[in-house]
């Protein structure tokens, strides 16, 4: 019995350890789909010039889990009446926050991008995007850097924790 | 006796898992969480041996019928 609950508690914090480092690697994987988005944000806006209704759409569906839910969801919001925009983006945000793994930092990015967004000629929105990718990128080198320092030791601290609390309560 | 042995073993695996989050927390350069810990093992363990010296002068004083004092 004393045995199955030792076994027990090394499992559980060896995964809470795992699931920390996965969590980083989740981070830069993110930022990078986001990315991704901007840049077909950008190219719609430039060259096929639809709604943004139609763009988020195209978008969500080029997407995957969990931006593209984000985006589904601005383009379900944007059928209804609106009366303010960036409601329903901060709001889609807060959502996109709670599922990812994305920090304060790309909240305030994407947040900032969603105040340009429909305000300027394509040319002035796309200066717009390219800052936003550019603030993006500049997060994605520091959660990268994080990454790489952080996954190991996350990864082996959840075991030894985990036998260092069987061996005091042994 | 058996008891004793696995006393020894507790404090050794204490020891050894403190210094092994020790240098991992030092290789990525968070120095100062890995000497906390440190000190946090060294205090455990101080703990275990103290009760247990405790149990030791329990027992002298039994044996010289010192009990009441």
């Amino acid at each position: 019995m004393k045995w199955i609950g030792a076994l027990i508690l090394i499992c559980t914090t060896t995964w809470i350890g795992f699931d920390m480092s996965n969590r980083l690697g989740d981070r830069t994987k993110q930022i990078r789909q986001f990315i991704l988005s901007l840049q077909m944000i950008e190219a719609e806006v430039v060259y096929s010039q639809l709604t943004l209704q139609d763009i988020f759409h195209t978008v969500s569906n080029k997407t995957a889990y969990p931006i593209n839910e984000f985006y589904r969801q601005m383009t379900h919001k944007l059928s209804d009446v609106v009366t303010d925009f960036l409601d329903v983006w901060d709001e889609a945000l807060n959502r996109l926050m709670k599922v990812s793994a994305l920090k304060k930092n790309e909240q305030e990015i994407i947040k900032q991008f969603g105040r340009s967004l429909g305000q300027h000629s394509s040319l002035q929105q796309q200066k717009h995007i390219a800052l936003a990718i550019h603030h993006l990128e500049r997060e994605l080198d520091e959660a990268l850097e994080q990454r790489d320092k952080y996954e190991k030791m996350m990864r082996s601290l959840g075991v030894l924790i985990g036998i260092f609390i069987v061996l005091i309560l042994f | 006796m058996l008891l004793d042995a696995t006393i020894l073993f507790q404090i050794a695996g204490i020891g050894i898992i403190t210094a092994l989050i020790h240098t991992v927390l030092k290789q990525v350069g968070k120095e100062d969480i890995a000497q906390f810990v440190s000190l946090v093992g060294f205090i455990i363990v101080l703990v275990i041996v103290i009760h247990h010296l405790a149990d030791l002068f329990q027992q002298i004083k039994s044996v010289f019928l010192l009990k009441g004092f």
